[in-house]
């Protein structure tokens, strides 16, 4: 099962099994990871489960889709390079390995 | 012979009978025809959870240029600048990304001290009796006022703010929304606005003045005061009206689920899921519409361009392959994302605001009425085609009817 680090804003790692096809947000939040409220439970509209994605991932997590990008700006502190919506990011077997950070206070 | 169990599955959205439990008749729907067209009103409706994400997350084919109701569809009514419920991206998406930033999370839960204080406010004086009426005493009052608070509208005057917005989208029994008369834009709130242009101060109104806004041709400028009019109008609408019916829903779920409720009392971090459970349940905007820009296709038949389609959020958060035993209420099911704020690109721009508003209610609910039961007897349904709700929902805690029943 592909593995996913999450790590807290204040520096502490989380590193989780995620089955293939839940995604980045289901992952933090089946396994008690703290950090992602996901208010809407998945359907890309509140943005509560924003994450930054680590540098060397980017190109394989990919970018935010059109209707992401809108929603994102429900979060806070958002960077133009790295930040994702967690729901939005499927696991899949080349994501295994990713790491992600949290972003200060999530709400 | 009751229609929603004999003949071909039929739904009239202004039958008083099918307003009051909707329920029967979509499962049909969902199960016998997915796809429905109603001749009577000419329209189209999709019923199953993914077929209304499909309708909302595809702008391209189902456009929001004509309005969200039905009878807005079908009217294909002139739509003033700033009504950014009633367009599509790249003009939608230049307004939404500069109003998603006044309505953030983080920027609505730090309003949870005053929405305490509203709700107190509202509730303190009916603890001693222990009747209450969720919607005259609770849900008309304090989304009003958070709302006012935001825009900066004084408390006199909020009243007649939330009677024009009521009014707009309130029809005869039976009867579709009659927009021969209808307009977007409050002009009440004119003034104020020219009260803000000169005095700034720390709200929403302010904020829309300050804004740098993107437009749809790429040119960054400020919001002109038509827009910001319309804006106003519209928040003032949608922020009064559905947060009202929200918590008239909770009041009425939550007496039918005397269980549930008391765990929730006992274990206030249940709150968050069970509004969430509400909002799924009995979603204060059972449908939302789309204009059919091209030709489509679902399960083999042709939609035409130019045909009205309803997404029927309510009945998706109903939809048995998503939602395991969907027609019983259940704030402990395993999380999945419901439709009760819609899908997509038009997904409620309150969301947040709703979320704080509807778990301070409760919290606060609780805190002063454990149990409670509704007189639905003397309860009253509101009529608009919109929202799906209680005008009237009087409750009283046992207390209370003990002292009835002796009386």
């Amino acid at each position: 099962m592909p593995k996913v680090t999450y790590i807290e804003f204040n520096g502490t790692p989380h590193a989780v099994d995620v089955p293939v096809g839940n995604s980045v947000m289901e992952g933090a939040k089946h396994n008690g990871v703290p950090g992602i409220d996901a208010d809407c439970g998945g359907n890309c509209s509140c943005g509560t489960c924003h994450v930054y994605i680590e540098p060397e991932w980017r190109e394989r997590v990919g970018p935010r889709t059109e209707f992401e990008e809108l929603t994102i700006q429900f979060s806070s502190d958002v960077d133009e390079e790295s930040s994702r919506l967690g729901c939005q990011i499927r696991v899949t077997d080349a994501l295994d390995g990713l790491v992600v950070r949290m972003p200060p206070t999530q709400k | 012979m009751d229609a929603s169990t004999a003949g071909p599955p039929h739904w009239d959205p202004y039958n008083q009978k099918y307003f009051a439990n909707p329920y029967p008749v979509f499962k049909r729907l969902r199960e016998e025809a997915p796809i429905y067209h109603n001749e009577e009103y000419d329209f189209w409706a999709v019923s199953r959870y993914d077929d209304i994400q499909r309708v909302l997350g595809d702008y391209e084919t189902f456009s929001s240029a004509r309005g969200d109701i039905l009878e807005f569809v079908k009217a294909n009514m002139p739509i003033p600048p700033g009504v950014f419920i009633m367009t599509d991206p790249p003009i939608h998406t230049a307004y939404r990304t500069a109003l998603t930033k006044v309505f953030t999370p983080k920027k609505m839960n730090a309003l949870e001290p005053q929405i305490r204080a509203f709700c107190a406010k509202a509730l303190d004086p009916l603890v001693e009796g222990g009747e209450f009426d969720f919607v005259q005493h609770l849900g008309k009052e304090m989304p009003m006022r958070v709302i006012g608070m935001l825009l900066g509208v004084p408390d006199q005057d909020l009243k007649a703010v939330q009677r024009d917005g009521v009014e707009k989208l309130e029809s005869e029994r039976g009867k579709p929304l009659d927009l021969s008369e209808h307009d977007f834009v409050a002009e009440g709130f004119g003034d104020y606005i020219d009260w803000r242009y000169k005095n700034p101060s720390d709200d929403l109104m302010t904020e829309l003045i300050n804004v740098d806004f993107k437009d749809e041709t790429g040119t960054i400028r400020k919001f002109s005061r038509d827009e910001i009019l319309t804006i106003c109008s519209i928040i003032a609408g949608a922020g009064n009206d559905t947060t009202n019916r929200l918590i008239g829903w909770t009041g009425k779920t939550l007496a039918e689920h005397p269980d549930q409720r008391r765990q929730i009392y006992e274990n206030r971090a249940l709150i968050p899921q069970a509004i969430e459970e509400i909002l799924r349940f009995e979603p204060p905007g059972p449908s939302v519409a789309r204009y059919v820009a091209k030709d489509t296709e679902f399960y083999g038949v042709k939609v035409p361009a130019g045909a009205a389609m309803c997404a029927l959020s309510a009945s998706g958060n109903r939809d048995e392959t998503k939602f395991e035993n969907a027609d019983t209420f259940n704030i402990n099911r395993e999380r999945k994302p419901h439709l009760g704020f819609g899908f997509g690109f038009h997904a409620c721009l309150g969301n947040a605001l709703a979320r704080i508003e509807s778990r301070v209610a409760l919290d606060e609910i609780l805190n002063r009425f454990p149990e409670w039961e509704c007189d639905l007897d003397n309860a009253q349904l509101a009529s608009t085609s919109v929202m799906r709700g209680w005008e009237t929902l009087p409750a009283y805690t046992p207390k209370a009817k003990a002292r009835r029943a002796n009386a």
